[in-house]
């Protein structure tokens, strides 16, 4: 459903990825691990527009057009992310829970799940959307009058996911959920995260905490300074002595 | 070793407290100085209470002005955190299409027909005027701003008075220097007399209309969807924009809206000034400006009350403080430099210093 074909991407003179090529499939939770700095939220982030790709292309599988159909500049089929704004590649179904969570400090829990779904007119479908969230955040509606900035790690980082399923995405994209949690709540996390793509999310995992994500993912991608060295099942990658070495802390 | 890190430091530390403790001082002096005027001139002049009470309304009016034009400042400041100092051209723009507008409608002698004739002529006086402000605005945004997004702050802000002079002296190529004289219907001519105090009926629609428009102003942002957009992009345009969010559409949209309320206050203003011309929006602007860092620049409430705290010091300090009125504009930058002094941030100012400062 998602394909990055190698995928340059620069801050400036910084070349930070260097010919990144991945696939996650519909369905998929695919897990990108790496060390700090090895470009995972780059990656993200070239996904959903907000760096733009020098090189490469980005494709996003389209449901919405017929066989046959006059295509646009993408393959048969697919939908070119890479050319587009930010904006416009979360319409198409793409959500992000962005590093470090980024939750509106000032605007009010209610108006921050408001903002994930945004761009949506069916009001019918936002509201049952919004139980959803609340089922498996239950913290988030005691809370909802409260200025976002003044919850707590934990709850922030609830908000952020539940405000990226406010758009009901097609795939959503996940920049290191348990950073900055609980050991209990990290588990909590990964529960929810299994449960949302029982839901039928796919989802494409960045995390730090590479045991916990292939535990949870299907399929895993190891990136090394703008470049994937390693790919496989989860499984394969947890059983990688090289990958237990170096990320597993083993 | 004869300066350590630590001495550096000490000395640094020093210089900071003697500023503070020499702005104490002044502090002190300038209070000193507005007490001893006000209770030897001020008071001693035995001006009756409902003089007082006739200058606290005429700085109302003019505070309700300030607001609608403050506003224009602080929307912008809060999303892409630039001074739109060719704000005061955009409102003069208003005032000087709303006085076309009027000669239009006299022309044809709307203005003394039918009271309801009159209002809605009125109504339409200001629409225009506003659209022509919102026009001026958005281009504005796109010719003189947008370029200069990823440029150093102090860029755009070049580009702003670049702006501000060029629509100035386009206005005074095409008009001339001459001022344009708005000339009330007499409908809105007279006023209301209560007691000693004198309300004429275009400062009582000023301030009412200013008002209005405030409170509109402050539904749109705090209860609409597209308000709600406003500000998540004030606060992170990039998460912003992962919401979905066209962070360009909505920095027109911030430029419109206070655009269009900088076109009324530009015809309020005319009704009020009677006269427009080319340079009028320029003391205004500034007196706006001023209002929008009294109260913390980039706070919309903040913006509303120091813009009426502004009219009220204006309208007021020169009789409290014995100063000739035509000096009154000193007393408002007075105040301006005050505030960049003592409290840079404002009366409410905490908004500012969040992050991105
Ligand atoms: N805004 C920026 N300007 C310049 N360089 C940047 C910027 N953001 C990231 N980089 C560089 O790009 C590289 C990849 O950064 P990125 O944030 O993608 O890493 P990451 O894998 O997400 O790391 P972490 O696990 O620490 O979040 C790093 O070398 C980083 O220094
Ligand atoms: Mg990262």
């Amino acid at each position: 459903m998602l394909k990055l074909d190698s995928v340059h991407t620069y801050y400036g003179h910084i070349h930070a990825l260097k010919g990144v090529s991945l696939t996650v499939n519909e369905g998929e939770i695919v897990t990108l691990i790496g060390s700090n700095g090895a470009g995972k939220t780059t990656t993200l982030n070239t996904i959903s527009g907000v760096l733009s790709a020098r090189a490469g292309a980005v494709y996003l599988q389209d449901t919405t057009r017929k066989a046959g159909e006059q295509h646009g500049n993408g393959r048969d089929g697919d939908i070119r992310l890479d050319q587009l704004p930010a904006h416009e590649v979360a319409r198409l179904g793409v959500s992000q829970s962005p590093e470090g969570r980024k939750i509106f400090a000032r605007l009010s829990v209610q108006e921050n799940l408001a903002m994930g779904a945004f761009a949506r007119t069916d009001a019918d479908g936002v509201r049952l959307d919004l139980e959803r969230v609340f089922e498996l955040f239950p913290r988030l509606k005691e809370r909802l009058s409260q200025p976002g900035g003044t919850l707590s790690g934990g709850e922030q980082q609830m908000l952020a996911i539940g405000r990226a399923l406010m758009s009901r995405p097609r795939i959503l994209l996940l920049d290191e959920p348990s950073m900055g949690l609980a050991p209990i709540l990290v588990q909590q996390i990964f529960q929810i995260i299994r449960e949302i793509n029982a839901q039928g999310i796919t989802i494409l995992l960045v995390e730090q905490n590479a045991q916990a994500a292939l535990q949870v993912a299907d399929r895993g991608y190891v990136l090394e300074t703008g470049n994937i060295v390693l790919s496989g099942a989860a499984g394969d990658l947890l059983a990688n002595p090289q990958v237990a070495e170096a990320y597993l802390g083993i | 070793m004869t300066s350590s890190p630590a001495t550096v430091q000490a000395a640094g530390t020093e210089g900071r407290t003697s500023l503070r403790q020499f702005t104490r001082v002044l502090g002190a002096v300038i209070l000193l100085f507005v007490i001893w005027r006000v209770t030897t001139v001020g008071l001693s002049e035995g001006y009756p209470a409902s003089f007082w009470i006739s200058q606290a309304l005429n700085g109302l009016v003019l505070g309700g002005v300030y607001a609608l034009v403050a506003l224009g400042y602080t929307l912008v400041y809060g999303i892409l955190f630039m001074i739109n100092f060719a704000h005061g051209e955009v409102m003069m723009i208003g005032g000087i299409t709303g006085y076309f507008a009027l000669q239009f409608a006299q022309a044809r002698g709307w203005m003394e027909g039918p009271w309801a004739v009159v209002v809605v002529a009125l109504l339409l006086i200001m629409f225009i005027g506003m659209a022509a402000s919102v026009l001026i605005g958005v281009t504005l945004e796109r010719l003189a701003y947008r370029p200069l997004r990823q440029a150093p702050r102090l860029v755009p802000l070049i580009s702003a008075i670049g702006a501000s002079l060029f629509l100035q002296y386009s206005v005074l190529l095409i008009f001339g220097v001459s001022p344009h004289s708005y000339r009330k219907p007499a409908l809105i001519s007279g006023g209301l007399r209560l007691g000693d105090v004198f309300i004429p009926y275009t400062g009582a629609i000023i301030f009412v209309t200013s008002i209005l428009l405030m409170l509109a102003l402050y539904f749109i942002i705090q209860r609409t969807k597209l308000g709600r957009a406003m500000r998540a992009v004030a606060e992170d345009r990039s998460t912003a924009s992962l919401m979905g969010v066209d962070v360009n559409a909505v920095i027109v949209v911030t430029f419109m809206l206070g655009s269009a309320l900088a076109g009324a206050a530009g015809v309020m203003l005319g009704f009020h000034n009677t006269v427009v011309k080319f340079n009028s929006g320029f003391l205004p602007g500034l007196k706006a400006f001023t209002a929008a860092v009294l109260g913390g620049i980039g706070n919309i409430p903040g913006a509303m009350f120091g813009a009426l705290l502004l009219g009220l010091i204006e309208a007021i300090g020169p009789s409290a403080l014995g100063i000739p009125t035509e000096y009154k504009d000193v007393i408002a930058f007075s105040l301006l430099v005050l505030i960049l002094i003592f409290r840079p941030t404002g009366l409410f100012g905490e908004v500012l210093s969040e992050k991105k400062a």
